[in-house]
């Protein structure tokens, strides 16, 4: 083929969708980090910052206390779906898993509905739901005896970031559920059965062979948590605004990161500021996803198939 | 076996989790309907003559900006989709089949948008949409969301074409066909499958998002169903029954494409995320 | 090492029943092969014996005790699988000590039946490596390993030759012969290969459609085949059949001739079909007298001495007779193919075998 043809088919293949990529995600990208060396002066230029916004942000008090409670709520955040979400969808794709199971797509159909829903919705849902004012929570609790307990927790500082965190959980459990649920589905049956003549019986079988065997989906679905998780901005937006309260107790990177580049009530906008948060973001989501590639990623090598 | 988990706890496990999951969604659609003492008073009775009140719905379509902010949707999402595939496919198809000098490096560098996060390019995207003069546009949405999309749809349209026998595109060549006419006519059905699968993948995130409506095209008339959703709920913040009707509005036929593609929609998840 | 008893054994698949009425007795020390064709029900009655399946009526036993109701680990027995289904994740010696291990043999025990194993399967090389680091062969024998470590009472064998290429299939067949000499062990083996059947068994049980057709020592099977289906499992090339009836001046087969042959029991005018094996037809000269049949020659197969040749028949039946030497006969040449009488097999009308 000659070569002025090889090029300009080329072109013509991959032309479209480069362009579109580059244009609008890995330029804004690159332009975003290179953002955050600049600050903002106040006649509405830019001034070269070096590292000096990210010092600022870091160790300024009146940027860094909110940095860190973002930070330090993102990993709470982070937690309460590594250790309330994938357990479950482990346990969920786990029983789904069994042989001879009936209504098996009946299940897996419905509990991964909450997935599909808009943010805003069950944003709301739960709202109503957990509001004092509707009672629907703690007549729940009434049922079980247990109507003492209810507070509203949406509200109160302590426990808002829990309790979005488990709405959270309760929006995406279908997706490592479906995940490990594939990869058990992989696992031949002649495997179990040969558990069985050994002598397991079913909990035993999947501990010691179903569990290795899908050591590198878990592996994948850790590190998607982790990147969804410190990208998370759409539920708490939608649930407490761009203020993220009670008093930012479920402020998270996202929220911090739009609130600053866009401003709101309390404060301007901040591009170059809103840039060196959205550049953290990126390492630390980077940083995570190295850490996995080389300490996590090896050792699983062990295990395949 | 002996099972140390008769087959009533499993069902007994899985039947609590659905109900979990479907709950809160039961529990909106039902009290949509129905007048507001009903619902404060008897929030889990289901919709009766006795209590029947379509009232929320008649505010919700009375606001008839939301029908608009459907069609909004509909567009960014069908554009979208319509982009990702073509040019996905005809980025994976490149990749796949001809062997230049910086292949292996092209596709890492499309592959690097399937792990990071593109929001975190929002300041500057905002700025690029506003130097094209695209702001409150559905173009700037598609344009993005493509964006978006295109890195996982080729990863997945690769490997498909991937597994179209080379037989097949050597002996079309032999017929004379020309490059384009072979991915048109002959490669892009065969991976209609996959495309089917990338569709609904993409669909769904892309209906739902919030982030870039809100950025990108808040005003003007161009808001997405979910962002008009969400300024509408701000709005009748009181209003329960409208409220309640609007989210239906918004869940309903969600749910039923859901029902409808759920095979598709998990088969791509599976393959996508299996890298 | 134990006898296996199997009495009225029924297994349903709901409404399909895939096992009916099974009658089957293993000897201590036997070596028994279940055959068939695929789908027959031998996988499902091993699977029977091993406990993974449950069943619906009938009893089993394994020396002396009845197990119906035993979880596969109590029943003492040990399977080697068609995949050998291996556990990916362990080493060699793991994989053999695994089901040990789970049933609380101190460890000092278990490495010395794992070591036994590997001398016995001369797997000790490979101990410290991974499955999938061996080759078909040596996955073969860990799966086998694996199953002596338990020093079950019975050893069950799922198709563990099909997934070997074919020299490695005869060598294999070799070994686990000779295993079963050296460790005395009651086998209960399936294969759908009828070579493997006739080569390794005691006793073969053909089955079909959930039944058994017929078992026996396999030079009985052979030479006094039951019914019509045992007939032409057992043998490569299968036995020929043609259809005749009976008269008085021996079996009509219509088109193919008359065959003067001694007249069995049947009534007159009964339809019979007569069986013979390649193996027993030659291609006749001038010599002698006995049942003769006209045919053509349709296709000449050398396989280096002995050979194969298709020969058609005036009904339009092809049969198969075996030849040895250069005959000399070419495509079209008519021929008279000389039946021994000896080994001229008869079946009714429902199949079955008539004296």
């Amino acid at each position: 083929m000659a070569q002025g043809t090889y090029l300009r088919l080329l072109v013509f293949f991959l032309g479209p969708a480069v362009l579109i990529y580059s244009l609008f995600s890995i330029y804004p990208l690159l332009d975003t980090i290179f953002n955050a060396f600049y600050s903002r002066q106040s006649d509405g230029s830019y001034l070269w910052n070096g590292l000096g916004n990210f010092q600022t942000l870091l160790f300024d008090p009146t940027w860094s206390g909110p940095f860190w409670n973002a930070l330090k709520n993102n990993f709470i955040f982070f937690l309460i779906h590594m250790c309330v979400q994938n357990p479950i969808g482990l346990l969920l794709a786990a029983l789904l898993s069994l042989p001879r199971l009936r209504f098996r797509a009946t299940y897996r159909t419905l509990i991964f509905m909450p997935t599909m829903l808009s943010v805003v919705v069950i944003g709301f849902a739960w709202q109503l739901i957990l509001s004092p004012l509707w009672g629907v929570a703690k007549m729940f609790l009434g049922f079980f005896g247990l109507g003492f307990l209810f507070a509203p927790w949406l509200g109160v500082e302590s426990s808002a970031l829990i309790t979005v965190s488990l709405i959270s959980v309760w929006q995406f459990v279908g997706i490592p559920m479906i995940l490990i649920y594939t990869a058990l589905l992989a696992i031949p049956d002649e495997l179990i059965d040969a558990a069985t003549v050994d002598g397991l019986n079913q909990v035993q079988a999947f501990i010691w062979v179903k569990l290795p065997l899908i050591w590198p989906t878990i592996g994948l679905v850790s590190i998607l948590t982790f990147v969804n998780n410190f990208n998370a901005f759409d539920l708490i937006y939608a649930m407490k605004g761009a203020l993220a309260g009670p008093n930012f107790a479920t402020d998270i990177m996202g929220t911090l990161f739009y609130r600053t580049f866009f401003g709101n009530q309390l404060q301007l906008g901040d591009p170059s500021m809103g840039s060196a948060i959205a550049t953290m973001m990126l390492l630390i989501i980077l940083i995570g996803v190295m850490a996995y590639l080389f300490l996590v990623q090896r050792r699983i090598q062990r295990y395949s198939f | 076996m002996r099972k140390p988990l008769s087959a009533f706890m499993v069902h007994a496990i899985l039947g609590l989790y659905t109900l979990l999951a479907l709950f809160p969604i039961v529990l909106v659609v039902m009290n949509s309907f129905k007048a507001k003492r009903a619902i404060f008073n008897t929030p889990l009775r289901p919709p009766l003559p006795s209590n029947f009140d379509p009232i929320g719905y008649a505010r919700v379509f009375d606001d008839s900006s939301l029908a608009f902010y459907y069609l909004n949707s509909i567009t960014v999402t069908v554009g979208t989709i319509f982009f990702t595939l073509l040019f996905g496919a005809m980025a994976a198809w490149a990749l796949t089949e001809y062997k230049f000098r910086w292949n292996t490096l092209l596709a890492l560098f499309l592959s690097i948008g399937i792990m990071v996060p593109i929001r975190l390019g929002s300041v500057a995207i905002i700025q690029l949409v506003a130097e094209l003069n695209l702001i409150n546009t559905l173009t700037a949405l598609i344009l993005v969301y493509t964006a978006q999309n295109l890195p996982l749809a080729i990863f997945i349209l690769s490997e498909f074409i991937a597994q179209i026998p080379k037989d097949l595109r050597e002996a079309a060549r032999c017929d004379g066909l020309s490059e384009y006419n072979i991915f048109f006519h002959i490669i892009l059905p065969l991976i209609r499958p996959a495309m089917a699968t990338v569709a609904v993948f993409t669909m769904i995130p892309v209906w739902n998002d919030l982030w870039f409506p809100l950025l990108l095209a808040p005003a003007g008339g161009k808001q997405t169903i979910t962002l008009g959703v969400q300024q509408f709920l701000g709005q009748y913040i009181t209003d329960w029954n409208a409220v309640l009707a609007a989210l239906s509005t918004a869940i309903v036929p969600v749910l039923l494409l859901y029902v409808i593609f759920s095979r598709q929609l998990i088969r791509g998840l599976t393959s996508g995320a299996v890298k | 090492m134990a006898e296996v008893r199997i009495e009225n054994l029924k297994k349903s698949f709901g409404a399909v029943e895939v096992l009916k009425d099974i009658d089957l007795h293993v000897e201590d020390g036997s070596f028994v092969v279940l055959v068939g064709p695929s789908g027959c029900g031998k996988s499902t009655l091993l699977r029977s014996i091993a406990g993974l399946e449950p069943v619906t009526d009938g009893t089993i036993t394994i020396g002396g005790r009845k197990v119906n109701d035993l979880a596969p680990a109590q029943r003492e027995i040990a399977m080697v699988f068609q995949s050998y289904a291996l556990y990916p994740h362990m080493d060699v010696a793991a994989n053999m000590g695994f089901g040990l291990k789970f049933a609380g043999t101190p460890k000092a025990e278990i490495e010395a039946r794992v070591g036994e194993a590997a001398r016995i399967l001369q797997l000790e090389p490979l101990l410290k490596r991974r499955p999938r680091e061996l080759s078909g062969g040596q996955r073969q024998r860990v799966a086998i390993g694996r199953a002596i470590v338990r020093k079950p009472q019975v050893f069950l064998f799922d198709e563990p030759l099909s997934n070997l290429d074919a020299a490695l299939r005869i060598n294999t067949r070799v070994e686990i012969a000779k295993l079963h000499k050296l460790l005395a062990a009651t086998i209960v083996y399936v294969t759908h290969d009828q070579v493997e059947a006739m080569t390794l068994a005691d006793k073969i049980v053909v089955m079909n459609h959930g039944r058994i057709e017929q078992q026996g020592k396999p030079l009985e099977l052979y030479y006094k085949p039951a019914n019509l289906f045992v007939a032409g499992f057992i043998g490569s090339p299968a036995m020929n059949f043609f259809p005749g009836t009976v008269t008085p001046d021996g079996i009509d087969l219509g088109a193919d001739g008359m065959l003067a042959v001694p007249l069995p029991a049947a009534g007159l005018g009964c339809k019979v079909t007569l069986g013979i094996r390649p193996e027993h037809m030659r291609i006749a000269g001038d010599e002698g007298g006995g049942p003769r049949l006209a045919a053509v020659v349709e296709l000449v197969e050398r396989l280096g001495e002995t050979g194969y040749v298709h020969l058609r028949l005036p009904s339009g039946t092809v049969a198969i007779a075996e030849i040895r030497g250069d005959t000399g006969l070419r495509t079209g040449d008519h021929a008279a193919v000389a039946l021994d009488p000896a080994h001229l097999h008869l079946f009714g009308p429902d199949g079955r075998r008539i004296s």
